[in-house]
C-alpha cells in the first residue's frame, strides 16, 4: 500500500513537469491574420485536453505551437518549466509524439520502419528498437503480419493505428493529436476513439487533440478547451461543467440543443435508483407469481433463470389469463432487446428504456445476474 | 558488311565504346551536381523557377554542333568542350524532373516529416528524395539516352566514342564502321535504358507490385 502509493506520488510528480503552460500566446501571420490571441491556459499533466472549435479559430494553431510546427509571435509556452522556443525544434519534437489526420506515413518505408521512425532518429540501437515495434503493434491493436508490408496496402483504419504507434515510439510524456480520426469512416472511428481511451488508461500521457467534433471532445477529453471564432477561449472545463454550467451563449450553441441528452451520456446509473423489483424464478408457478403481483401492486413481473439471470418480462394480463397450476417458464414472455449493465449511462439506459416492455428494464452485473430494474418515471424524473 | 574489318579492329571499337559509356556518365554525373542545386533553389525560391526553365530550355534548343563550335574557342579540341556541351544538355530535363519531383512529395508526408524530429537536410535525403526518385528517374532516363545520341555528335572535335566508327566510315567511304557504329549505340541505348529501370526497381521496393 504504502509503496504503491508513493510510486503514484513520484509518477505525479514526474507527469507534473510535462503539464503544458500557455502564458498570453499570440500567433499573427504576416498578412495581419491573427490566429491565436493572448491565449492563458494550462493543460495538466497526465490528462487528455481537447481543443475544439469552429474551423479557423485557431485551434490547430495552438497545438502545432507546442512543438513548434508554428513559431508563435509573442508569449511563451511551457513544457514543466521549459520554454519550448528555448530548446532545439528537431530535437523538441523527437520528444512530443505527433499524430495527424491523414496518417502522413512514409509511402516508402515498410510498417515497421515508419513505426521505428523516432527511435531511429534518436539511434537506439537496432535490437531495441525492433522489440520496441512489436511492443507498439500489439499496443495499438495491429496485425503482426502487416509490418512487412507498405502503407498503401493498409485501410484507412489500421494507417491511422500505424501513426498512433508511431507517435508512440519512443515513449514520449507528450502526445498531440491533429484532428486524428477525422478521416476516418464513423464506425472506424468510434473504435478508434475507444481504444484511444483504453490506451490513455494505461499510458496517462499528457494528451491534446484538436477536433471539430463535439461529441468527439465530449467523449475523449478529460478538460475541453471551446475557442470562439476570435482565436479565443470561450471556456476551458471539464465536459460535465461545460454542459452544466456553459459560460456563454456561443458554449450553449456550440454544444447543440441536445444538451441534456449529452448531459445524461457522463451519468451513470446511481446504485440507489436501482429499484429491487418484482421477480420471480422461471420455474415458480402461476399462482405464486399472482400473489407477488398482488403483493407489490406492479403491472408485471421480472423473469429469472437458474442462474438469476432475466429472461423476460411477464405482465398482469397474460398472468391473469393463464391456468394458476402451470410454471412460469411454459408461458410466452416478452424479452428485453438490452439489458442495462450496472455501469451504463443515463443516455442508452433512457434510449433502452423507451422500447421496453413494461416501461422499466432489468439492470445486471458483469456476469449477467439481476440487481433490480429502473423504470421510465424514475429516469424521467432525473432529465427535469 | 566487312567481318574482317571488325576482327581486326575490335581494339579500336572497344576503346570507342568505353569512351561512350565514359562521356555518357560523366555528363550524366555532372548533370545532375548541377541541375541538383539548381532544383532546391528554385523549390526554395519559385521565382527562380521560371529563368532555371527558360535558361537550360536554351541551352537544350541550341543546335549540338553549334554548341560545340561555339565551345571550341574556349575549350579547344578536348575532351572538356564535348562534356561541357553534353553536360548542358542534360539540365532541361533534369532540372525540371527533379523539381517535379520533389514538389510531388504529398506535404503530408512532409509535415509528418518534421513533426516527428527530422532535420532539413534529413528530410530531403531520407524522405523527400527517396520519394521523387522514380520522376528523378524518369529524367535521368531520357537525358542518358538523348545524350547516347549526341556523343556521336561529338567525334567531329576528335571526341566522341562510336561517333568515330561514323567518320571513318564516312571518311573511307565504307559502310562496315557506320553500320558496327550504330548498332552498338542502339544496343548500348537499349542496355542503359534497362540498366536505369533495374536499379529503379532495386531501389524503390515500395512500388512494386503497385499498378502505376
Amino acid at each position: 500500500m504504502t509503496t504503491a502509493a508513493a510510486r503514484q506520488r513520484t509518477q505525479h510528480a514526474a507527469q507534473d513537469s510535462h503539464a503544458i503552460v500557455f502564458d498570453t500566446v499570440s500567433k499573427r501571420y504576416p498578412d495581419g491574420t491573427v490566429a491565436v490571441e493572448a491565449l492563458d491556459l494550462t493543460l495538466p499533466a497526465g490528462e487528455l485536453t481537447v481543443l475544439v472549435g469552429p474551423s479557423g479559430c485557431g485551434k490547430t494553431t495552438t497545438l502545432r505551437m507546442i512543438n513548434r510546427l508554428e513559431t508563435l509571435s509573442s508569449g511563451c509556452i511551457r513544457i514543466g518549466d521549459r520554454d519550448v522556443m528555448e530548446s532545439d525544434a528537431t530535437q523538441l519534437r523527437r520528444h512530443i509524439g505527433y499524430v495527424m489526420q491523414h496518417s502522413g506515413l512514409f509511402p516508402h518505408q515498410t510498417i515497421a520502419d515508419n513505426i521505428a521512425t523516432v527511435p531511429r532518429l534518436l539511434k537506439w540501437p537496432k535490437s531495441r528498437i525492433t522489440a520496441r515495434v512489436e511492443e507498439l503493434v500489439e499496443l495499438v491493436g495491429l496485425d503482426a503480419g502487416l509490418i512487412r508490408r507498405y502503407p498503401h496496402q493498409l485501410s484507412g483504419g489500421q494507417q491511422q493505428r500505424v501513426g498512433l504507434a508511431r507517435a508512440l515510439a519512443a515513449d514520449p510524456p507528450i502526445l498531440l493529436m491533429d484532428e486524428p480520426f477525422a478521416a476516418v469512416d464513423p464506425i472506424v472511428r468510434t473504435h478508434l476513439q475507444d481504444e484511444l481511451l483504453r490506451l490513455q488508461a494505461r499510458m496517462g500521457k499528457t494528451i491534446v487533440l484538436v477536433t471539430h467534433d463535439i461529441d468527439e471532445a465530449m467523449k475523449l477529453g478529460d478538460r475541453i478547451a471551446i475557442f470562439n471564432q476570435n482565436g479565443r477561449i470561450a471556456q476551458f472545463d471539464t465536459p460535465t461543467r461545460l454542459l452544466a454550467a456553459p459560460a456563454d451563449e456561443f458554449v450553449v450553441d456550440f454544444i447543440g440543443a441536445d444538451r441534456e441528452l449529452r448531459r445524461l451520456a457522463l451519468q451513470q446509473l446511481d446504485p440507489e435508483e436501482i429499484d429491487p423489483g418484482v421477480h420471480v424464478a422461471g420455474s415458480a408457478t402461476v399462482g405464486d407469481a399472482r400473489t407477488r403481483l398482488q403483493q407489490a401492486g406492479s403491472s408485471g413481473v421480472v423473469v429469472l433463470d437458474e442462474a438469476h439471470r432475466p429472461l423476460g418480462w411477464l405482465d398482469w394480463e397474460r398472468l391473469r389469463q393463464a391456468d394458476g397450476l402451470s410454471r412460469i417458464e411454459q408461458l410466452e414472455l416478452t424479452p428485453w432487446r438490452h439489458r442495462l449493465h450496472e455501469r451504463t449511462n443515463l443516455r442508452s439506459a433512457l434510449n433502452a428504456l423507451i422500447s421496453a416492455p413494461g416501461d422499466v428494464m432489468p439492470v445486471v452485473d458483469d456476469d449477467g445476474r439481476y440487481l433490480g430494474v429502473i423504470s421510465q418515471v424514475q429516469l424521467t424524473r432525473r432529465l427535469s | 558488311m566487312n567481318p574482317e574489318w571488325i576482327a581486326s579492329h575490335t581494339d579500336d571499337i572497344l576503346a570507342a565504346l568505353i569512351q561512350h559509356v565514359q562521356l555518357l556518365g560523366l555528363s550524366l554525373l555532372f548533370g545532375l551536381l548541377i541541375a541538383f542545386p539548381l532544383a532546391l533553389l528554385a523549390i526554395r525560391w519559385p521565382r527562380l523557377y521560371a529563368p532555371s526553365l527558360a535558361i537550360t530550355g536554351v541551352m537544350f534548343s541550341i543546335p549540338s554542333l553549334a554548341l560545340f563550335i561555339l565551345l571550341m574557342p574556349l575549350t579547344g579540341l578536348s575532351m572538356a568542350t564535348s562534356l561541357i556541351g553534353l553536360t548542358l544538355y542534360t539540365l532541361l530535363i533534369l532540372f525540371r524532373n527533379i523539381v517535379e519531383g520533389l514538389r510531388g512529395v504529398s506535404p503530408v508526408v512532409c509535415e509528418a516529416a518534421r513533426a516527428l524530429g527530422y532535420s532539413r537536410v534529413r528530410r530531403l535525403l531520407q524522405v523527400e528524395l527517396p520519394i521523387a526518385l522514380p520522376v528523378i528517374m524518369a529524367g535521368i532516363r531520357i537525358a542518358a539516352v538523348t545524350v547516347i545520341g549526341l556523343i556521336t555528335v561529338t567525334a567531329l572535335i576528335g571526341q566522341g566514342g562510336l561517333g568515330q566508327l561514323f567518320i571513318t566510315g564516312f571518311t573511307l567511304s565504307f559502310t562496315t564502321p557506320l553500320v558496327v557504329g550504330f548498332v552498338l549505340s542502339v544496343l548500348l541505348a537499349v542496355a542503359v535504358d534497362l540498366a536505369l529501370v533495374g536499379l529503379l526497381w532495386w531501389l524503390t521496393p515500395w512500388q512494386r507490385g503497385r499498378t502505376s
